[in-house]
């Protein structure tokens, strides 16, 4: 009865998508070869009621469930919205793509399914050992995602090497997970979060937090644990690579966040490492792509100087910044999205995917070449897209956050400038380029759902950036259910509107469990 | 809402844009200029009235508008961000002025936009809510927002319907603008947060940071975000070293966009460096002036030096650009009424001057194919009326008196002379007692050289023997016509009374002076 209760206090979508994920197997090999395009139908089903599920849900305050592995609270239902978002979209781009995969069908969206189930536990993930196994379940979907065009040999490449550095990656962070554990003797992250609060930082601690950073800055793409991404993205099925660099990312992010407010606190040392991941991140990412010649090998770094942007926020150890990086990875699920979507249409079209193989297309497809360009523009942080309104109240987040970190903003202006130039490099083959002979003698037919795909993300970068403002304030996901992480909130005498610090707590450690006022949303 | 909104002018010409890209409307190449052209004339006209209900004794900003969300919350409540809009005395001249040469554009498209007018006339309408944008926003954050938009529909204007390596100069230009804005945008937030510090309140409202400032900004920290905003303006503007993507975007831009880019996207540094650094930093105005004159003397004689080897027609008046904005610097370095209001009425007059040389330019390449001087010659036996058009635009260029370009020089330099910004300045711990007035002696000899590439270069094009080639060299058409007398009569006009045009923005610095 306990579990029953879990379930509808917490974890409804995910028990929906676990009813879902089964039916999608038994659907897999009972039903015929040639009809398993019916799959589709039932996964987007799952994924569509778990998402409408959350409607009915109460997020206000703290749930912890399953025997306080898995905490849901405002937080990971924003993050959870996003990850489901992100599979809705990756479904409809699946849907015409999936006609290269030869028979079976229906495993992919099994795969799909348990990926997205694994990231939206990571988000609420309460326990290391419930982080440990639902980052597994994201991984090794997601390995066998990759490699799931069989015959195709870049694919087989990218599902290898996907494998060798996750492993890795997840063997580090079990490292990392069994230091914290030698240090306070526990799992629970409440409970290590109480037995820190009383422990100095040590050489220990430190490596102990860099080794689980290795880990989940294997899932966001953050430097040096980035090498993976260009392979998978330019190998992987095209809507995988989506799915890779946007909800796997976003799952990863999530973690990561609730990691350093719930167990790291306010410790300036872990925002200097931060910070100096964030910066070489984004500016390894920014010169590497500037080479590029292959579109998803660029986006692949584009999505590494991203992920460095977003850092940045947690890297300045406010809630504002956590609050951009929220509306960021928003935006970014958008605009991604967008640009991943025009890639498959061309891919699906010419079987390309190299820069040069856009060009001309800005005269002949011209509502796609511009819901590509506001894409890329966004992604530029041009305005008036909503990459622009992401960018920039990440960065007064930072400049906020205090004047110690003026020369990280800096240096993250620089990169936006680099970034500008190879963005417009693609825009400019679109629309300056003139077409290829060989190419486009017949006007191709772009699919149907990747088409919604395009639209969707097109009035997203659109909308979010001309009405931003209740989307900021919906992914104020710490400001209403705050730790005292603020270290560097500035000396203000009169309290300012917009930053409250309240006293309620992200996860309210045991001494403080009743209810807060205050916390609800 | 009422008759006369600022939003409604800043988003009519958007309007038209999203008319003419729609699917809707006919692909008949003159349909779209006709309907292009009428809607300019609605949007010049609409900001007429603007000028007609100005008051200019009235200090602040007028016509003060803010559009709140549906539920009235401001736009970006997290941020602190209102969508406010209003005019001061400068900014409402600079608009009318956008909306005058963007019409001219309009008019003068008509021959030398070939291709794609779709495209080429929805751009330009997003050109100049992007321009009408920056000058009429009283919040940092819109001023940010429109200083970017503008980059998209010029980098496409110069690349696509541009000659020459127009896709290299496109990028030029839209990677230094972008550069020099991030700065800005970190002078920008830096402000915002000391701000915020002080008194708790984030917001991005200009007058917060101007009019009503309530304290002074410690020095480094001052200097520093004043180099942050000077950067980005002096990309814009431009100022020596940072000019070097403006000949080749105006070489390779087609002539209605250089016309565009001289006339106006120059003025927006020039507005930019009165309205944040002047502004924003007066103090450290005062301690930088110096580096300021200094600059503003390089700009006026180097260009000037440069101009005179030009063998491009195209690039001669480009770096004439250069050095006539060098006056500006002048001017803004003078820190008095005179001073600044000369900058003010250079940015006017160069806008129309300019704009009518390299609509001369343009109508010599469209018949002739080559802009290089010694290739030309004599054109002035066939075409009278161009000759004549051109020579007062030359002139005006030169700074003859009864012209326009006289009033802004005379009243800059007037203004740098008696200025008492600085009787000297330290330099690397030295004391060199070389004050304002020097310098402006110097600046002055720059008028000299002017004068000489300007004559030289009319002398070489319109008189002596005409090559057999331009035989068929014919005089100007109707179009060329309407947008040559249109220039030429301002020019006039405000050359003989200048007071037309500084009783509307004098008031304005009169009263911004006393507060700095």
């Amino acid at each position: 009865m306990e579990l029953l209760n879990d379930i509808k206090i917490a974890l409804l979508p995910e028990s929906i998508m676990v009813l879902f994920i089964i039916l999608t197997a038994v659907l897999s090999f009972a039903s015929g070869k040639d009809r398993q395009d019916a799959i589709f139908y039932v996964s987007l089903t799952g994924v569509t009621l778990a998402l409408l599920s959350m409607s009915v849900m109460d997020f206000s305050g703290e749930k912890e469930v399953l025997y306080k592995s898995f905490t849901s609270n405002y937080f990971t239902l924003v993050y959870r919205v996003i990850i489901l978002a992100g599979t809705i979209f990756t479904l409809f781009l699946t849907k015409d793509y999936v006609k290269g995969f030869g028979k079976n069908k229906g495993e992919f969206y099994f795969l799909l399914m348990t990926a997205s189930l694994g990231a939206m536990l990571l988000c609420g993930a309460n326990d290391l050992i419930m982080v440990f196994v639902a980052l597994e379940t994201l991984s090794i979907s997601s390995f066998a995602l990759c490699g799931y065009t069989k015959s195709d040999r870049l694919s087989n490449e990218a599902a290898l090497k996907y494998l060798v550095f996750g492993a890795a990656a997840s063997a580090a962070m079990l490292y990392g997970f069994s230091f914290i554990y030698g240090i306070t003797a526990r799992t629970n992250l409440q409970e290590i979060s109480g037995f820190l609060s009383t422990y100095e930082v040590n050489s220990i601690l430190i490596i102990a937090f860099l080794l689980v950073l290795a880990g989940f800055g294997f899932k966001i793409a953050a430097v040096p644990f980035q090498s993976w991404a260009p392979d998978v993205y330019e190998g992987a099925p095209i809507p995988v690579a989506a799915y890779l660099s946007v909800v796997s990312k976003t799952a990863g992010f999530a973690v990561l966040i609730r990691f350093m407010t719930v167990l790291f606190p306010g410790v300036a040392i872990f925002s200097i490492i931060l910070a100096t991941f964030a910066v070489i991140t984004m500016t390894a990412g920014n010169l590497t792509a500037l080479g590029q010649r292959n579109i998803r090998r660029l986006m692949a770094y584009s999505s590494i100087a991203h992920a460095g942007y977003i850092l940045l926020g947690l890297a300045i150890l406010t809630n504002d910044g956590i609050t951009a990086m929220t509306f960021y990875l928003i935006t970014y699920l958008f605009m991604n999205f967008g640009v991943w979507a025009a890639i498959e249409i061309l891919a699906l079209a010419t079987g390309k995917d190299n820069i040069d193989d856009f060009s001309g297309l800005g005269k002949k497809y011209g509502y796609f070449s511009l819901g590509l360009t506001l894409c890329l523009l966004s992604l530029a942080g041009i305005p008036v897209t909503a990459g622009f309104f992401s960018k920039f109240y990440l960065f007064k987040a930072v400049a906020v956050a205090g004047y110690e970190f003026m020369p990280v903003l800096v240096i993250t202006l620089v990169n936006t400038v680099i970034a500008l130039f190879y963005y417009m490099r693609i825009i400019r083959v679109i629309y300056l380029k003139p077409e290829p002979e060989i190419r486009h003698e017949r006007v191709f037919r772009i699919a149907l759902p990747v088409k919604f795909v395009m639209a969707i993300c097109v009035a997203g970068v659109l909308l979010l950036g001309i009405f931003a403002s209740p989307v900021i304030e919906k992914s104020g996901v710490i400001n209403t259910t705050s730790q005292g992480i603020a270290v560097n909130q500035p000396p203000v005498s009169s309290q300012p509107p917009l930053l409250t610090s309240s006293p309620c707590l992200l996860t309210s450690p045991p001494l403080l469990a009743s209810p807060n006022d205050g916390c609800g949303y | 809402m009422e008759f006369l909104s600022l939003t409604l002018l800043i988003f009519l010409p958007l309007v038209g844009a999203l008319i003419i890209v729609g699917p809707w409307f006919p692909r008949n190449e003159v349909k779209i200029r006709r309907f292009a052209k009428g809607f300019g004339g609605i949007v010049f006209i609409y900001s007429l009235f603007f000028l007609a209900f100005f008051n200019p004794q009235e200090p602040g900003f007028q016509f003060n508008e803010t559009v709140a969300l549906p539920g009235g919350k401001p736009w970006l409540e997290p941020l602190g961000v209102n969508f406010s809009l209003g005019v001061d005395g400068i900014s409402i001249l600079l608009m009318v002025l956008t909306t005058f040469l963007v019409l001219l554009a309009l008019i003068a498209s008509k021959y030398s936009i070939t291709k794609r007018h779709k495209f080429y006339y929805s751009m330009i309408f997003v050109l100049q809510t992007a321009i009408l944008g920056v000058f009429a926003a009283k919040d940092l954050f819109l001023f940010i927002i429109f200083w970017e938009l503008e980059l998209i529909p010029m980098y496409f204007l110069i690349s696509v319907w541009g000659t020459g390596r127009k896709e290299y100069s496109a990028m030029k230009f839209i990677l230094y603008t972008f550069a020099g804005s991030v700065f800005m945008l970190a002078a920008i937030l830096a402000i915002v947060y000391y701000n915020y510090l002080q008194t708790g309140i984030l917001t991005f409202d200009l007058n917060t940071y101007t009019y009503m400032k309530a304290f002074a900004y410690p020095t480094v920290f001052g200097i520093l975000t004043f180099l942050g905003f000077f950067i980005a303006f002096a990309v814009k503007l431009p100022v020596v070293p940072f000019h070097t993507w403006l000949p080749d975007a105006h070489v390779d831009a087609p002539t209605p966009v250089s016309m565009l880019l001289a006339g106006i996207l120059l003025k927006v540094g020039g507005y930019g460096l009165i309205r944040m650094n002047l502004q924003i930093l007066p103090e450290i105005l005062k301690i930088l002036a110096p580096l300021v004159i200094i600059l503003g003397v390089i700009n006026i004689l180097y260009a000037a030096i440069i101009a005179i080897a030009q063998k491009d027609l195209k690039k001669l008046v480009a770096y004439s650009s250069i050095s006539h904005m060098g006056i500006v610097l002048l001017g803004l370095g003078a820190m008095n009424v005179a001073g600044v209001s000369g900058a003010v009425f250079q940015m006017m007059a160069h806008g129309i001057i300019s704009a009518g040389l390299f609509m001369v330019v343009g109508v010599i390449y469209l018949r002739t194919h080559t802009r290089e001087i010694p290739e030309l010659g004599g054109l002035g036996q066939n075409s009278p009326k161009i000759m004549y058009f051109s020579m007062i635009i030359a002139l005006g260029s030169l700074g003859l008196p009864l012209l326009m370009g006289f009033a802004a020089e005379t009243l800059a330099f007037y203004g740098a002379f008696t200025s008492q910004a600085f009787s000297g300045f330290n330099l690397f711990n030295i004391y060199v007692p070389v004050s304002i007035q020097v310098f402006t002696a110097i600046a002055i000899i720059g008028v000299i050289f002017t004068a000489v590439y300007i004559l030289w270069m009319f002398q070489r094009v319109f008189w002596g023997n005409m090559f057999y080639k331009w035989k068929k060299f014919h005089d100007a058409s109707p179009h060329e016509m309407v947008v040559l007398i249109s220039l030429i009569a301002v020019i006039v006009f405000f050359g003989l009374y200048p007071e037309g045009m500084t009783s509307i923005f004098v008031p304005t610095l009169d009263s911004l002076m006393k507060l700095i």
